[in-house]
């Protein structure tokens, strides 16, 4: 495994690069710098947060407004489109579930490019085989 | 409706308390869902299965910007616990799963004993495997440390994925403080990367049960709209509060996890 050698390119393994002009450090103000790739992948994940937060947020206030229960079943993937047309709460809470669910996709998804684009061909493999048993379980959840 | 708003408010607390100790949001709304709000079982460990992502993508977003995540180590582990999630299903032919709640109810015990002993949080050490740094805004000073005993934390990983593909639950529970007693990683660090990983091992067995129709939009949308509020503070609190107070918390919580535990083993509860 991952035995006694060093990583060759830990991101922020050489404390002098991470810490500030010594000794000034400030609760609001992390001294940790986030590399480009990590920040577009931080990004997605605020964005799905959001999307997955709006859609479910809406789909509360289509039940509310349009005094829909609340159905005790999600919408099954391939229905989701012509529930949404016909603006069905349970769809849009159900597509913001989605959403929720795939971000952990992206979050691991994204730390493979980065692994990719560090040339640590270890942990790209290590991260692609992560990568393929969630991709597998999903396959056993269908069949 | 009520019940809207209540699960909502016992969400938000639960998204608090996940985040801040690296665990997911499952150990209280898993039993709170059925004992409380009357969830089929399978039902409540959908819905906690959904908070358990949902607390791991907004703690996320948050430890990362401190840089605490340790990813190699989180990647590394992970294939460990998905590959026990997903084989799962194979233990329970084999073990019951009351003999197993049980059991793992004895270890929870177990293991706050030995974070309590130790008092403190693990010394930082240079061992050049794994290392990875983070500033500890309550230490005022760059923490720098290295992993001990990889291949024995790779094995527990894989009972950990193992036990929370079974029972819905429990899996940061147990790899906390298999991070941080036995590898030897600082508190901080170790809670910020079992938030990743809890994330990803959930995300396995949520599109099963997604596929199978055990969510349900009553319980899921206000449990998973009260994480995604709480889990926005409980990493903040989480760095900034002490290791030792940390550590206090996580042996509490430990302890109730584990009454619980042996209470549905014993089929006093559920």
């Amino acid at each position: 495994m991952s035995g006694g050698r060093r990583d060759p390119s830990p991101p922020a393994s050489d404390p002098g690069a991470a810490t500030p002009a010594a000794g000034t450090p400030t609760l609001d103000a992390p001294p940790h710098v986030m590399d480009p790739l990590e920040r577009t992948v931080q990004r997605v994940l605020q964005a799905g947060v959001a999307v997955s937060f709006g859609l479910m947020l809406a789909g509360l206030v289509l039940a509310l407004v349009l005094k829909q229960p609340l159905t005790p079943r999600v919408t099954p993937v391939g229905d989701l489109g012509t529930g949404l047309a016909a603006l069905d709460s349970a769809a849009f809470i159900s597509l913001g579930l989605i959403v929720l669910i795939a971000t952990p996709f992206v979050r691991v998804a994204g730390s493979l490019v980065a692994f990719l684009c560090l040339r640590d061909r270890r942990y790209a493999l290590v991260t692609a085989a992560v990568l393929a048993v969630m991709c597998l379980s999903v396959l056993i959840g269908k069949s | 409706m009520t019940t809207l708003v209540a699960v909502f408010a016992i969400a938000v607390a639960a998204g608090v308390f996940g985040s801040m100790l690296g665990v997911g949001g499952g150990i209280i709304m898993v039993p709170m869902l059925s004992l409380v709000f009357g969830a089929p079982i399978k039902v409540a460990i959908a819905t906690s299965i959904v908070c358990v992502i949902a607390t791991s993508t907004v703690a996320q977003t948050r430890f990362a910007r401190r840089g605490m995540t340790n990813m190699r180590l989180g990647m590394l582990l992970e294939v460990a616990t998905t590959v026990g999630a997903v084989t799962g299903g194979v233990t329970a032919v084999l073990i019951q799963g009351r003999i197993l709640q049980a059991a793992f109810a004895v270890l929870l015990v177990y293991v706050a004993w030995m974070m309590n002993r130790r008092r403190g949080d693990a010394v930082p050490e240079r061992t050049g495997v794994l290392e990875d740094t983070y500033f500890d805004p309550a230490l005022g000073e760059q923490v720098v440390y290295g992993c001990k005993r990889v291949p024995l934390g790779f094995v527990l990983s894989l009972a950990a994925g193992n036990i929370s593909g079974l029972l819905g639950v429990g899996g940061g529970a147990f790899k906390v403080p298999v991070m941080n007693l036995l590898m030897g990683i600082p508190l901080k660090a170790t809670i910020a990367t079992s938030n990743l990983m809890i994330g990803v091992t959930a995300a396995a067995s949520a599109a099963i049960f997604y596929g199978r129709g055990y969510m349900d939009p009553a319980f899921a949308l206000p449990a998973a709209l009260g994480i995604l509020l709480g889990a926005r503070f409980g990493p903040g609190l989480a760095v900034r509060l002490s290791a030792r107070a940390l550590g206090l918390t996580f042996q509490v919580v430990l302890v109730a996890f584990a009454v619980l535990m042996a209470l549905q083993a014993l089929e006093v509860l559920l």
